[in-house]
């Protein structure tokens, strides 16, 4: 991701909408031919930050720069930015060959060279035949590969794009997400992308930028983010995480012990300094680390006993709750082909130390030292 | 609820359809082709002079003119004058909107005949109006404003205003803002925008607005009556006067059947360029 000059730049962009902070000083790179991901909840922020890049919104504050050019004060209509919206946006009133060529046509492309561009960007996105249609004519589905052409077809230094996927069906969805990946990958065109799905920015994107009420919470690969959150509000965003409250008991070269909350049980981590003792974490783990192992399987270290309280099958995973001695309950998540354990099933938990992610706690719990 | 079963839902809005347009247009057919005796009345027998002369006399092809005329420019000017009006009421977030619009609409709530005597005050030759063009060194000597064109065009632009503003609002209101955005972000300039993006939005709000104000006005009465005088008439004032100062019914069916049947297939007409233009998907 270094080297060459990013592609769009945000630099300390603000943005309130009177009292209300909707973007707060962030920056952020996207590097040509970059797939970066604007995720979190509704009201976080991540389209009123697109809106921005594009110029549909004006920002309070910062610098919004594409290809090296500050193009902060620069008008909507000259900026070069492709953009695909949720309710796909497509002219009514125009064909789809109208709507693709209505970009080129603005830049004064010539007929002549504009009726191939046209053909060729709707052969890509497999919608050849139906250039004469009018979008109510069209599916769903249909519909939104038109305002990507439409977007595409201006070769945009940067294609914006606000929850494009949102409005189809599950199984249409899977479908557009992996034929919008590939169209990426073949154009090379930088993408940023915003979604409250962490499962499409997880499988779409180089990076994710986590967001949460207006700041950028985190940002890295997907495995990165997936598992090393940096804060418990991307723990808790991304995937299901079992949250243990409790404090720093020791730290040692290897790993990391720590007093869970009501004193009664103690976790081994990881390595991790900078930690020290009496320090208030929070340990998360994901519910797919923990494992269910007989009885009488070798006792090492995060391995307790334990009673399965609720179990459902999600076809591809089986999702459990299991209790342990003292009352403590985890989500236990195992792979789909492996036979159930009934409810009431007497077993034993465990999970790798470097499974468990430390984070800093900021108040001690009710029964936490200081 | 069954396809089709809710037609019973339009009986009550049928029977008074039946009871007041198409049962007293019916009985106007059969009276425009019996002839008026004066002296005498309407007599038995059959003749086509009430159209003939209609159609050909240029008294009242003259006031058959003047009646499109006038609808088609008063149409024009209330759609020139009230789309802007529409589009920022439709568009603005300021907390006055719901004021500014009860301010469009308020004039309705005015009696016509006091909103049209408002208007004899002001275009009179020694009226408001000349006052003030005189005061300011625009004209010399007054301007004939009551009891022609003119009067008619100002006055009645101003009564049927508020019916295409309102028409109007809700058109400009439903077209989406991510579509207009989307243009804007694909290199259309605002102007570029309005004029390939908003304003093809708008047709059926304007093609209804239109047709609204156009029926209106060919068919008003009294403030033709109030601001042209007995001799500037148009087709209403001519049909009324025929009706109930001479007495001949059988001309003034004509003439109203004429009328009808000019608004029926102007109508007819703007439902085809609707569906023509696809504005209405």
């Amino acid at each position: 991701m270094s080297g060459a000059a990013p592609a769009l730049s945000v630099r300390r962009l603000r943005k309130s909408f009177g009292a209300v902070v909707a973007v707060d000083e962030v920056s952020l790179d996207a590097a040509p031919g970059e797939f970066l991901s604007l995720l979190g909840p509704s009201g976080c922020g991540k389209s009123t930050l697109l809106r921005m890049i594009a110029g549909l919104v004006e920002p309070d504050g910062g610098q919004v720069v594409l290809a090296g050019e500050d193009i902060t004060r620069v008008a909507v209509h000259r900026r070069n930015l492709g953009l695909v919206f949720q309710s796909y946006a497509l002219f009514p009133h125009m064909t789809v060959l109208e709507n693709v060529a209505f970009g080129l046509r603005r830049r004064g492309v010539g007929e002549a060279l504009l009726g191939p561009r046209v053909e060729r960007m709707l052969e890509l996105v497999r919608l050849g035949p139906l250039g004469a249609r009018y979008p109510r004519e069209l599916s769903g589905g249909q519909q939104q590969r038109v305002a990507l052409a439409r977007a595409l077809v201006t070769e945009p230094g940067v294609l914006l794009l606000d929850e494009p996927l949102s409005n189809l069906d599950a199984l249409l969805r899977d479908e557009m997400r992996v034929e919008l990946k590939r169209l990426q990958e073949r154009l090379g065109t930088t993408m940023i992308f915003v979604t409250h799905d962490q499962a499409e920015a997880l499988i779409l994107s180089d990076r994710v930028v986590v967001m949460e009420r207006g700041r950028v919470e985190q940002v890295g690969r997907p495995e990165e983010v997936y598992r090393r959150p940096a804060t418990p509000f991307v723990a808790r965003f991304l995937g299901r995480a079992n949250f243990l409250t409790g404090t720093v008991a020791g730290s040692e070269a290897d790993r990391t012990v720590v007093a869970l909350e009501g004193g009664d049980l103690s976790i081994v981590a990881g390595a991790r300094p900078g930690l020290a003792p009496g320090q208030p974490v929070h340990a998360v783990i994901r519910q797919e680390s923990i494992r269910l192992e007989p009885p009488g399987a070798d006792a090492g270290a995060n391995h307790f006993a334990a009673t399965i309280v609720f179990h459902a099958f999600a076809g591809q995973a089986h999702h459990y709750v299991v209790q342990l001695a003292n009352g403590r309950e985890l989500e236990v998540a195992t792979p789909g082909a492996a036979v159930p354990l009934a409810r009431g099933a007497r077993t034993f938990v465990a999970w790798r130390p470097d499974d468990v992610v430390l984070l800093p706690g900021g108040e001690p719990g009710p029964g936490g030292a200081r | 609820m069954r396809p089709g079963s809710g037609w019973w839902l339009l009986v009550p809005a049928l029977l008074l359809l039946l009871a007041a347009f198409v049962l007293p247009v019916g009985m106007m057919v059969p009276m425009s082709f019996r002839p008026y005796v004066p002296l005498v009345g309407i007599t038995d027998g059959f003749t086509v002079r009430y159209y003939t002369r209609l159609l050909t006399d240029s008294y009242y092809l003259e006031i058959i003119g003047r009646t499109l005329a006038l609808g088609f420019t008063v149409t024009l000017s209330t759609l020139v004058i009230g789309y802007p009006v529409a589009f920022f009421l439709a568009r603005t977030r300021s907390r006055w909107r719901n004021w500014l619009t009860i301010l469009i609409v308020f004039p309705l709530m005015l009696n016509l005949v006091v909103r049209t005597f408002g208007w004899i005050a002001l275009l009179a030759q020694n009226g408001l109006v000349n006052q003030a063009l005189h005061a300011l060194g625009i004209v010399d000597s007054p301007v004939k404003l009551l009891f022609n064109f003119a009067g008619l065009l100002i006055a009645m632009t101003h009564i049927f205003l508020p019916f295409m503003v309102l028409v109007l609002i809700g058109a400009i209101q439903n077209i989406p803002r991510d579509v207009e955005d989307a243009a804007r972000v694909l290199g259309a300039s605002w102007g570029s925008t309005f004029c390939r993006v908003t304003l093809p939005l708008s047709t059926p709000g304007i093609l209804s607005g239109s047709i609204l104000v156009f029926v209106l006005s060919i068919s008003a009465l009294v403030t033709p009556r109030l601001l042209g005088g007995p001799t500037y008439q148009v087709m209403s004032t001519l049909i009324f006067d025929e009706f109930l100062q001479r007495l001949n019914w059988p001309a003034g069916s004509a003439q109203a059947l004429l009328l009808t049947i000019m608004v029926l297939t102007l109508v007819y007409l703007s439902g085809r360029l609707a569906r023509r233009t696809g504005a209405g998907a």
